[in-house]
C-alpha cells in the first residue's frame, strides 16, 4: 500500500527527520491546547498554571542535559537555536565542519556576507573532525566554534568533549547541534564543554516546533526576536506551552529508557546491514562504525539510484529517506557524503535507514526484504 | 497527458507514452535507461498498482519535479 494511504501497513524508518510523538507527551501537552490555554504571561490563575508548566519542562530538559534551569530557553526549532548563536557573531573568525546542517551552514554563509571570515573544517572518510586541523584553524580572532554533536544523514559522533575542553582553555565560545543526539545518547553540557548546545524535540518523540538552546550562564547572547520579557526577556513571542510540555516529557521517557533504546536499534542495524549484505554483494556503509549513532545506517547501493530505491519503498509503505536532493529533475549529490569522498554518483546512491523506538525487527525483515526486492528489479530493468 | 513521439512500451509494445509514463521510469528507475514500461507494465513489473502509480506522479508534480 502506499505509504500516504494506510496508516495501518505503514512502516516508518526515517526516525532521523522526526519522530512520533509519545503517548504519554501527547496526553500531558492536549490540555494546554484547551483546558489550560492560558498565555504564561497572564497574572490570573490560568497564566500562572501555564508558567509552571514551563518551568516544571524547564526542569525536566535541564535535568536530562545536565545543565542548570537558568541555562535552558526554549525556541522554536532546532534551526532557530542554530541561527540564533551563530548570528550573535559581529566579527572576527568562525570555524565550523563542512558537514553541519543547513541551519549552520546557511548561517554562516549569512556571516560571510557580512564580512566575517567561516573556516569550514573538513572531515575523514568516516565524517570525523579532526581536533589536530581545528587547532591549525583557530586564529587569535576566532570567536565561535560550531560543531555538530552527530551527523544527521550518516550518525558519526565527533569528539566533542575534547573539542569542548580545548577551546574552554583558551576562551573560545563552542557551540554544538546536538539535534540528532539529545535523546539518543548521553549528552551532558557539563562534560561536553559547550557554552551553547542545539537541540529540537520532534527528533526525541516530542512535538514539532519546540527547540531547545543551552546557554552557558554568564555567556552573552544578544534577542534574536524582540518583544516581551519570554524567557527571562532572551526570547520574546508568547510561548508554545504544549509543545514545551510534550518535551520535558519526551526528554525524561528517552533519557529513562536510553540504554535498552540503543542496544535494541544497535540489534536492528546491525541485522539490517547483514540482511543487506546476504543478497547485495555491492553496497557502502558510511560513517563510522564505531563511533554512530545507535539507529541510524546510510548505505550507498552500487548501480542504483538513492531516490529510485526511496520511492519504490515507499510504494510498499516503507519510509526511508535519501540523502540527494531533487532539484529541477536532477537529484544533487549530498554535501556530507561529498565531504566524506565519495563520487557523485555513489552519493546518489545512498539511503538513510533510521530506527526509532517504535520500530521492531519485524518490520526490519520487511524493509531488507523490500530493499533487496527493490533493487533486483532496477537493476534488471536497467539491463534491458 | 502530454505524448512524446516514438517511444513504445518494451514489455507490451503501447505506442507512444506520455511524458508522465516515460518520467516515472525515469524517475523510478534510472534518468540514464533508454527502454521504458507504460504505466500498466511498469505496475505489474513493480508490483504496485497503476492508481499508486498516479498518485506518486501526483505527488512528483507537486514537488516541482521537472523530469513530469
Amino acid at each position: 500500500m502506499h505509504c500516504f494511504e494506510s496508516g495501518d501497513t505503514l512502516i516508518y524508518a526515517d526516525n532521523a527527520a522526526t519522530t512520533k510523538i509519545s503517548d504519554n507527551a501527547l496526553k500531558q501537552m492536549l490540555p494546554f491546547l484547551q483546558k489550560q490555554y492560558g498565555n504564561p504571561s497572564s497574572q490570573y490563575s490560568l497564566g500562572v498554571k501555564a508558567k509552571r508548566a514551563i518551568e516544571e519542562a524547564r526542569q525536566r530538559v535541564s535535568m536530562a542535559l545536565g545543565a542548570l534551569p537558568s541555562e535552558i530557553i526554549f525556541t522554536s526549532g532546532g534551526s532557530e537555536s542554530n541561527s540564533w548563536v551563530l548570528s550573535s557573531v559581529t566579527n572576527g573568525h568562525v570555524i565550523t565542519s563542512s558537514i553541519e546542517h543547513h541551519s549552520v551552514l546557511n548561517a554562516c554563509h549569512a556571516l560571510e556576507h557580512k564580512g566575517i571570515e567561516v573556516t569550514y573544517l573538513p572531515v575523514d572518510s568516516k565524517g570525523r573532525v579532526s581536533l589536530d586541523r581545528l587547532k591549525e584553524a583557530i586564529r587569535s580572532e576566532t570567536k565561535l566554534v560550531s560543531i555538530m554533536l552527530a551527523n544527521n544523514e550518516i550518525g558519526t559522533i565527533q569528539p566533542i568533549a575534547k573539542i569542548g575542553e580545548y577551546l574552554h582553555e583558551r576562551n573560545i565560545l563552542f557551540h554544538t547541534d546536538a539535534v540528532q543526539a539529545v535523546g539518543h545518547i548521553p549528552v551532558h553540557v557539563k562534560q561536553l564543554s559547550v557554552d551553547f548546545l542545539t537541540a529540537s524535540s520532534h527528533k526525541f518523540n516530542g512535538a514539532k516546533g519546540t527547540g531547545i538552546l543551552y546557554k552557558r550562564n554568564g555567556v552573552l547572547l544578544p534577542p534574536l526576536i524582540f518583544g516581551g520579557a519570554q524567557e527571562e526577556g532572551t526570547r520574546a513571542g508568547t510561548e508554545n506551552v504544549a509543545g514545551i510540555v510534550a518535551a520535558g516529557y519526551a526528554i525524561n521517557e528517552s533519557v529513562a529508557n536510553m540504554t535498552a533504546m540503543a542496544d535494541k536499534l544497535l540489534v536492528m542495524i546491525q541485522k539490517t546491514i547483514s540482511g543487506i549484505r546476504s543478497k547485495i554483494p555491492n553496497f557502502i556503509v558510511n560513517g563510522d562504525e564505531n563511533n554512530r549513532l545507535p539507529g541510524i545506517v546510510n548505505i550507498v547501493f552500487d548501480g542504483v539510484a538513492g531516490d529510485s530505491l526511496m520511492h519504490l519503498l515507499d510504494l510498499k509503505g516503507i519510509c526511508v529517506s535519501t540523502s540527494s536532493a531533487c532539484v529541477s529533475g536532477k537529484d544533487q549529490p549530498s554535501h556530507v557524503l561529498m565531504a566524506l569522498g565519495l563520487t557523485e554518483q555513489q552519493a546518489k546512491s545512498a539511503i538513510r535507514i533510521s530506527y526509532g523506538r517504535y520500530n521492531n525487527l519485524d518490520e526490519v525483515e520487511t524493509i531488507v526484504a523490500n530493499i533487496c526486492h527493490a533493487y533486483d528489479k532496477i537493476i534488471a530493468a536497467k539491463k534491458y | 497527458m502530454k505524448q512524446i513521439e516514438y517511444v513504445n512500451c518494451f514489455s507490451c509494445g503501447k505506442k507512444q507514452l506520455s511524458k508522465d509514463e516515460v518520467a516515472l521510469n525515469k524517475k523510478m528507475i534510472g534518468r540514464e535507461i533508454k527502454q521504458f514500461y507504460c504505466l500498466k507494465c511498469f505496475a505489474e513489473y513493480f508490483d504496485v498498482t497503476t492508481e499508486e502509480l498516479l498518485i506518486k506522479i501526483q505527488e512528483f508534480k507537486e514537488q516541482g519535479c521537472a523530469l513530469f
